[in-house]
């Protein structure tokens, strides 16, 4: 018999896998969404291109994982690019939201057309192959790899938003377009730069979480409502540390919550939702009142 | 407001409605160029019914989850047909298809439009229970007989059975027929996981009710707790994506096995997740859909000895199946799925019930003359089952063919007598016949372990749960 600490530990850790892929993903529609002011429907679209990519390219090696990321790469700078200039005639966010959804739509459509509605499994490669096993429970050791590289991600758009020129330039255009604009920062450029790489990091995710999360029909809209939480929860400007905590309390609230209280798992992150949008809510008027 | 003003106004919004209608038309040029990529099944015979020809509207799912189970059913039905000559009891048959979708709406415009435009005078098909339910009475109202291919709604959702029939199975069976055995073979208890939805209830509630009377112990906490103590662990549905963290309660639990059912996209998704929990040295039981067909395939190694219980598998000895698997490898390069089956078994079940109808005079359902399938029956069960293939329903159809022309039209009320009174039936998963009460089959279960012979996998026969009749 294995303890209940070790089934929350372990499942603890497919919620960090979880939330990290969560917030890769959270991160590139948060990056469109602060330049562009469009919530971009077809986000989690563009996750389940990248699970179908890497569906494609899989071989069982490291180098197969390789040639889909850059062929995801690719595809998302010219799916990016033409994004944009598909969104540029169109004058109202809530537009530029609404052809979003279509094409998210015609994505998904052509997916299931393609798969003949099933789900696909992609292999993992061969090295990373296997579960490690503990008190009884197994975990994949790609899963753990996953959150690694995840990890780094982050780490890197922390200091790629903080400490690069590129970053800062990114932060002003988010925060104050118009003063940007004085100090000579190309709004154009910046646009398009953003949702590629917003577009790249939901493709990416895609691409690397596919034996994590993969393309089957549906997934497209469990990722973007997932990650539509998480920017939710993180709250307003660009905060890097708060998206994080708040994919990781998604991730964690999925998994842990479906162990520790099954009979909720169908709604438990929505009551957890409602409960920190509620209490931020207080937490701000007090802060006001005070 | 000046009429400059005016004048700019209309003016700009123009400039923007126009910009709006391009970005839309464009997005909805590239729906419909990929739209132009669906194609239809319907055969292009002459649309005029006439004495020797009938109607058979082919209602399948051909969009949604269970697509793949529709596109078995359908190279069943066709390939029935052209193994005999495109006639079903002597009368050749004209197919119309429609597709049942995954919802009522769907399921009943596609009914409407097989029923009251094409005058199907029978349907055939459907892999779900929902869309079922929707079809059954549009049918009976027609008095147009209904065989159901898969998924059956249970007596609550469809009451009147009285033209319905099914070739399939009943979703509280599968379970009920694996429980007893697994009762008596398994040292320890038995954690029993499945999805929460009405097709999840059947089919756990099926097991664990019979498990428990036959003396059986469910290791989750809940066939302690619930009323009754005999309900399984419930994972929501649909949606669920990782089955890992339920399937870590598994190894707290002390369970000596599992029992479960998913299907389609999901059961690969929980095969997969099983192996990763680190299960492996647990023995995993499910119905046989967890390992059928398209997820079989996309499964692989990871569904190695699973033990599943279902109404058929490729590899039952019998002339029937031996004749399907052959005609199957040979016609489709791969061996034949339960959806086959079914599909095929309705093909049979009608090319015996229209012989009949045509040899018996309209309003007198009395015993048939030489081709009654039911003194066929007989003698089928009489003799060896493994004596008998479908060459038999061939017999039927020959000698039920007086010459065309002159043959009153056969209508759906005497096909519907004639299927009542059909007896034993000879199929690949060994004889069946349709029970006069609920009209689904009375058949046998097998229970089957994936094996790999190095090329491929299937469900092999290791033991026969419920013996034919």
């Amino acid at each position: 018999m294995g303890s209940t600490s070790a089934t929350v530990a372990v499942t603890g850790l497919g919620g960090l896998a979880y939330g990290l892929l969560l917030f890769v993903v959270a991160a590139g529609l948060k990056l469109i969404l602060g330049v562009m002011k469009v919530m971009n429907l077809a986000h989690g679209a563009s996750y389940l291109a990248g699970t179908w990519l890497a569906y494609l390219f899989a071989d069982g090696t490291l180098t197969g994982l390789a040639l889909a990321l850059a062929a995801g790469l690719a595809a998302a700078t010219v799916g990016g690019a033409g994004l944009a200039a598909l969104l540029r005639p169109l004058a109202g966010h809530t537009e530029q939201a609404v052809v979003t959804l279509g094409l998210g739509g015609i994505i998904a459509w052509l997916f299931s057309r393609i798969s003949g509605g099933s789900s696909l499994t992609v292999p993992r490669p061969g090295l990373l192959d296997g579960h490690l096993s503990f008190a009884g429970h197994g975990y994949p050791i790609y899963h753990l790899a996953f959150i690694a590289v995840a990890a780094l991600i982050a780490v890197a758009m922390h200091q790629v938003l903080h400490r690069s020129m590129a970053g800062i330039a990114l932060r002003a255009a988010i925060d104050d377009p118009p003063i940007a604009a004085t100090l000579g920062l190309s709004a154009t450029r910046i646009r398009i730069a953003a949702i590629t790489v917003g577009t790249a990091l939901a493709v990416g995710a895609g691409v690397l979480g596919a034996p994590v999360l993969g393309p089957a029909p549906g997934v497209d809209a469990t990722v973007l409502t997932l990650s539509l939480i998480v920017v939710i929860l993180g709250g307003a400007g660009t905060n890097i540390r708060a998206l994080l905590i708040a994919a990781l309390v998604v991730g964690m609230v999925n998994y842990v919550g479906a162990v520790v209280a099954p009979g909720l798992a169908s709604f438990s992150l929505f009551l957890v939702v409602i409960a920190v949008l509620v209490v931020r809510r207080q937490g701000l008027r007090t802060a006001v009142a005070a | 407001m000046t009429t400059r003003n005016l004048r700019r106004q209309p003016t700009g919004r123009a400039v923007r409605l126009a910009r709006t209608i391009a970005a839309t038309t464009g997005v909805l040029m590239l729906t419909a160029a990929a739209g132009c990529a669906g194609s239809s099944l319907d055969t292009t015979a002459n649309d005029t019914p006439s004495g020797d020809t009938i109607t058979v509207g082919l209602i399948l799912p051909k969009t949604g989850p269970y697509q793949s189970l529709g596109e078995d059913m359908a190279e069943a039905w066709d390939l029935y047909l052209e193994l005999h000559g495109g006639k079903l009891g002597g009368h050749t048959i004209v197919t119309k298809t429609a597709d049942e979708g995954t919802d009522e709406a769907t399921a009943r415009k596609s009914a409407l439009k097989l029923l009251d435009q094409d005058h199907a005078t029978v349907l055939v098909g459907s892999a779900s229970a929902v869309p079922s339910a929707v079809i059954a009475p549009l049918a009976a109202a027609r008095h147009v007989p209904f065989i159901g291919t898969g998924g059956r709604p249970s007596d609550k959702v469809m009451p009147d059975v009285s033209y319905v029939w099914h070739t399939s199975w009943q979703s509280r069976e599968t379970g009920a027929a694996i429980a007893p055995y697994l009762a008596k073979t398994i040292k320890g208890s038995v954690y029993a996981i499945g999805p929460a939805y009405t097709g999840g209830y059947d089919q756990l509630g099926g097991f664990t009710d019979a498990f428990v009377k036959a003396g059986g112990k469910l290791a989750n906490p809940e066939g302690g707790n619930a009323p009754g103590g005999n309900a399984f662990a419930e994972t929501p549905f649909p949606g669920t994506k990782d089955y890992k963290p339920y399937l870590n309660k598994v190894r707290a639990s002390g369970a000596k096995a599992v029992y479960t059912f998913y299907a389609g996209a999901d059961a690969i998704q929980f095969v997969k997740d099983y192996r990763d929990a680190g299960l492996s040295d647990v023995p995993l039981y499910a119905a046989g859909f967890l390992t059928e067909g398209d997820a079989l395939e996309s499964e692989g190694a990871n569904a190695d000895g699973i033990f599943t219980v279902l109404n058929y598998s490729p590899t039952i000895s019998n002339q029937a199946n031996a004749e399907l698997v052959q005609d199957f490898q040979k016609k489709f390069n791969k061996t034949p799925t339960l959806y086959n089956v079914t599909a095929w078994d309705a093909a049979q079940v009608l090319d015996l019930a229209i012989a009949k109808a045509s040899a018996t005079p309209a309003g007198s359902p009395s015993s048939a003359p030489a081709t009654g399938p039911s003194s066929a029956g007989a003698s089928l069960a009489a003799s060896s089952p493994a004596s008998a293939g479908p060459t038999a329903n061939g017999s039927g159809s020959a000698s039920a063919t007086t010459s065309a022309g002159s043959v009153p039209p056969v209508t759906g009320q005497a096909i519907n007598t004639a299927i009542a009174g059909l007896g034993q039936i000879n199929s690949p998963r060994d004889t069946f016949r349709l029970d006069p009460a609920s009209h689904a089959p009375i058949q046998p279960f097998y229970l089957r372990k994936v094996q790999s012979d190095g090329r491929s996998r299937s469900n092999a026969v290791i033991a026969t749960l419920i013996p034919a009749n």
